[in-house]
């Protein structure tokens, strides 16, 4: 069990393109204890990516089933995943997001509805899975922390957007 | 340190934020918390400013003279002691839609309801749109409701105002996912 420290905006870290995860060795497998033990430490997070926690490398945990939104929605549960990657994507939504990496920040983000997502899981099996909803929300946004972007890139408007079209 | 709230009001046309926020920076003011946007035709600024070097408003009120001389109406107003913090509220946070044929009386009327049952509006816009043939008033809030009080149950209560408004309401739990 080791909980890390997150890291924080303006940490360069969390700016970076992380590299791939190309021998799934201990290193591998501590890693990926080390986010779930620090989601879990973190309380109310749903979800971690390496890089928040200082490793540069594409990894990322979500568990939704413990949060008040997620529980009422179908969910995996724990979902361990190496180099994850996104595959289809279908819809769109407008999700509040906020993020432990940007404290005391929220923003509205537009989010595909549902996705299909492909990884190695802790087991190093490949899984395809199809997830919607808060899951696949959590998901978008910690896959988007292995290539540098936070949500703070993703805000699609702000609260007055609504009055802004069509002026007359 | 000191703060102060910004207020600067004026005809939109391009370059207003330049203009002032170039004065604050000359100044050596910092700006904490700002929120900016276009009403009518006027653009409206409210700034909460600080300067570790200044502790009342007379002592920079002049920099903003240029601001009159263009036709910016310039209000400053000197916060008490932690007035620049807002306080930790506990609660959920819900959006609520109100719209409907213009009429006198609609945004004060759902705000004394959420009022009188302690609902803190933390956000709101109101715009009337339509033509003037039909003119329709539309207001969208955000607002925190105090911990114990359910979404169904506002709900229950914009059911009762929508009767006796005769505009549409509708109410949604606004969840923020702390990711």
């Amino acid at each position: 069990m080791a909980v890390k420290q997150v890291l924080v905006y303006p940490d360069s870290r969390l700016k970076e393109i992380c590299a791939p995860i190309v021998s799934f060795d201990e290193a591998a497998e501590q890693l990926l204890q080390d986010l779930v033990d620090t989601m879990v430490d973190a309380g109310h997070s749903v979800g971690i990516a390496a890089p928040q926690i200082g490793a540069l490398r594409r990894a990322a945990v979500v568990d939704v089933s413990k949060s008040k939104l997620g529980k009422k929605q179908e969910n995996h549960g724990l979902l361990q995943m190496v180099n994850p990657e996104i595959i289809e994507k279908e819809g769109s939504q407008v999700v509040r997001e906020g993020c432990m990496s940007v404290p005391e920040y929220t923003g509205n983000v537009t989010r595909s509805e549902s996705i299909v997502v492909q990884f190695l899981d802790q087991n190093q099996q490949r899984q395809i899975i199809r997830t919607e909803g808060f899951e696949a929300i959590a998901i978008q946004h910690e896959l988007d922390h292995l290539d540098g972007f936070l949500f703070l890139d993703r805000v699609s408007s702000l609260k007055t957007d609504l009055f802004r079209r069509k002026q007359k | 340190m000191q703060h102060f709230a910004l207020t600067i009001i004026g005809r939109d046309r391009p370059g207003i934020v330049s203009q002032v926020t170039e004065i604050l920076f000359q100044g050596g003011f910092n700006i904490a918390d700002s929120s900016s946007s276009i009403l009518g035709g006027q653009f409206s600024m409210i700034l909460i400013i600080s300067n570790p070097k200044i502790a009342t408003q007379e002592e920079f009120s002049d920099a903003f003279k240029p601001l009159e001389e263009n036709n910016l109406s310039v209000f400053i107003r000197t916060l008490k002691p932690g007035g620049e913090i807002r306080p930790e509220q506990e609660g959920d946070l819900c959006m609520i839609s109100v719209y409907g044929a213009d009429k006198p009386g609609i945004v004060f009327q759902v705000a004394k309801e959420l009022g009188d049952r302690n609902i803190n509006i933390t956000d709101l816009n109101t715009k009337l749109v339509g033509d003037k043939q039909n003119p329709v008033y539309v207001m969208m809030l955000e607002a925190m409701l105090p911990v114990d009080t359910e979404i169904e149950v506002v709900e229950n209560w914009m059911e009762a105002l929508k009767q006796r408004l005769q505009v549409d309401i509708s109410v949604r739990s606004l969840v923020v996912m702390e990711l």
